[in-house]
């Protein structure tokens, strides 16, 4: 009986599993399509296979610069993030001060900023100092939201090491500032790593605030992928081999970090 | 979540010296980019400023925009809605069926970590891939889905889901469902998998059996993370933009104009900025209100945690 009823779980979780990832394989599968293969009414799952979609995008239209955008993007907020981040997070963590939940939650309240409300502000801001069309402004614009996820994060990844190896690296004649770069970082350095991986994603799918902030220059991918559909004759094999560029390192980054994965996603409520 | 432990409390403080520096970057850099900009959004909704129009430079008018807002915007209105019935439908539905899966996989599944790795696939992508991944499968002549549809009688032959406005709004919900139902399986999954073993064990002894195990033990257990997940899915779902504003851009008509894509349109479209903001401000007040829901919500769990 009970067998049975394991035999009928694992067939659900297999159709699961066969809705969650088809759509995907259909991307990944029409990026290596010809342009007969795309329109045939009938949908074509064998074909001869063509690499043409990707040079056809990245050399002939130029979308090679984008995927540089969004790496110095996302690397550029990243690291901005942590370096600012996690010296925030270790006070919330090991100090005690008047209003300290307070200004605690004024760090999650920005990471849920819509970003429709911020945008426009922003976008005259930095019109004003003439950085709007650079990757600037949108690391800067992605740093404000990463920023409290590595907060929310690290803080509990701090609070995990014992308080007694801040006092001794004191002890041993380390000042507060030493004992957290030299001691407490590297205690901390798996923690420190998912979320670095996490901010990096985050950075990377984002889509409105690049999308206001840059017109062309300093476009990332998920910003360029919309100016290849045209209301006719879009050339979704083209389109298709941009969108696989744009999510497969983020799925490899994503099988790394699982396991602080639930961690992140719930700002460290949960550890998973 | 871990705050400090009580006895500890006051015992260890960071010297004054140290905790200054380096909690001010963070500190500044959220309030020159977030908290300047919105109190210039609250400043500006107060204001008749356009880009389009060049006698409204800016001047003070009050409540006006809210007035209008409130008493006059229809399409406001039904958009505001509109994403309240979207919130609610999508964040239902992932839930209960986001819920049944983690509770087969934690069941029946020992060896989970290939399977729910490859479930998180639709929620890790980026949005607007997302969006086009499902544009491109709902295409009127040559998407898959549109064939199979067609073929099992569920869509007309002559039809494309996002030209026929009854099933514009269903088929976003379905993507929405697709995308995120996997976000409610790991988190709850982590919940049951971190659920004491005793309450169970006893139950079963007295003779109770599994569904009213489930409702009397399981779900009063997991009641903390059940409200963190409908928290945060439900305040992403109401700032959604990304996936619709590529399938639909809002269309046919205004027919899935959610909330951010409305005060899209008034900002970057009609350039109506003084306008745009008063709308910005009321899709930041309802995030505000459910995100100081979601806090008291977690700190109830660390209270519960510590009894």
């Amino acid at each position: 009986m009970n067998r049975s009823y394991k035999i009928l779980a694992i067939g659900v979780l297999a159709c699961v599993l066969i809705i969650a990832l088809t759509p995907y394989v259909w991307m990944l599968l029409t990026s290596f399509k010809g342009r007969l293969d795309i329109l045939s009414p009938e949908p074509r799952w064998l074909f001869t296979p063509t690499l043409s979609n990707y040079p056809a995008v990245f050399i002939d239209k130029d979308y090679l610069p984008l995927v540089f955008n969004s790496l110095i993007i996302s690397l550029g907020s990243t690291v901005l993030s942590v370096v600012i981040g996690a010296p925030a997070a270790y006070v919330f963590a090991r100090s005690d001060f008047a209003g300290k939940e307070d200004l605690f939650f004024f760090f999650l309240t920005t990471r849920m900023a819509p970003p429709i409300s911020i945008a426009v502000p922003l976008f005259l801001f930095f019109t004003t100092l003439g950085l709007t069309d650079t990757v600037y402004a949108v690391v800067i614009a992605h740093t404000s939201f990463n920023l409290s996820l590595v907060v929310w994060m690290m803080r509990g990844f701090f609070a995990e090491i014992p308080k007694e190896i801040d006092e001794a690296a004191m002890m041993d004649g380390r000042s507060r500032l030493g004992a957290f770069v030299r001691v407490i970082v590297p205690l901390a350095a798996p923690g420190l790593a998912a979320t670095a991986v996490l901010c990096f994603i985050l950075s990377w799918n984002e889509f409105l605030y690049a999308f206001i902030l840059v017109a062309f220059e300093g476009r990332p991918l998920t910003v360029g992928i919309p100016g290849l559909i045209t209301p006719h004759g879009t050339l979704w094999g083209q389109v298709a081999a941009v969108a696989v560029v744009a999510t497969l390192p983020i799925l490899v980054f994503t099988f790394l970090v699982q396991k602080h994965l639930v961690r992140g996603l719930t700002f460290g409520a949960v550890k998973g | 979540m871990k705050t400090m432990n009580q006895q500890s409390r006051g015992r260890f403080l960071l010297d004054r010296g140290a905790s200054l520096p380096l909690m001010l970057p963070a500190t500044l850099l959220v309030v020159v980019f977030l908290v300047g900009p919105f109190y210039y959004m609250a400043y500006t909704a107060m204001t008749d400023l356009s880009f389009a129009n060049p006698d409204q430079k800016g001047a003070f008018v009050g409540l006006d925009n809210f007035r209008k807002l409130m008493r006059d915007d229809q399409i406001f209105w039904s958009s505001f809605w509109l994403t309240i019935r979207f919130v609610v439908v999508s964040v239902t539905i992932e839930f209960v069926l986001g819920f049944a899966l983690a509770w087969l996989i934690w069941r029946f599944i020992e060896r989970q970590r290939l399977l729910t790795t490859l479930l998180l696939v639709p929620m890790m992508l980026a949005p607007v891939a997302v969006g086009l991944i499902w544009r491109l499968l709902l295409q009127g002549d040559f998407g898959m889905v549109t064939y199979y549809l067609r073929k099992l009688g569920i869509l007309s032959q002559a039809s494309a889901v996002f030209s026929s406005p009854g099933l514009v709004m269903p088929t976003i919900i379905a993507i929405d469902v697709w995308q995120w139902t996997p976000f409610v399986t790991l988190i709850i999954l982590a919940g049951l998998m971190s659920l004491p073993k005793t309450p169970f064990e006893a139950a079963t002894m007295d003779g109770a059996g599994p569904w009213r195990q489930f409702v009397d033990i399981m779900l009063p257990l997991l009641r903390p993370i059940i409200a963190l997940v409908l928290l945060l899915r439900g305040i992403d779902a109401f700032k959604e933009f990304d996936k619709v504003f590529i399938m639909t851009g809002g269309g046919p008509g205004t027919v899935s104009e959610l909330l951010s894509i409305y005060a899209y349109r008034v900002n970057f479209k009609n350039w109506n900025l003084g306008y745009g903001a008063a709308v910005s401000f009321m899709v930041y007040l309802v995030v505000l209100i459910l995100c100081s829901i979601f806090y008291k919500a977690v700190y109830w769990k660390s209270s519960a945690e510590r009894q």
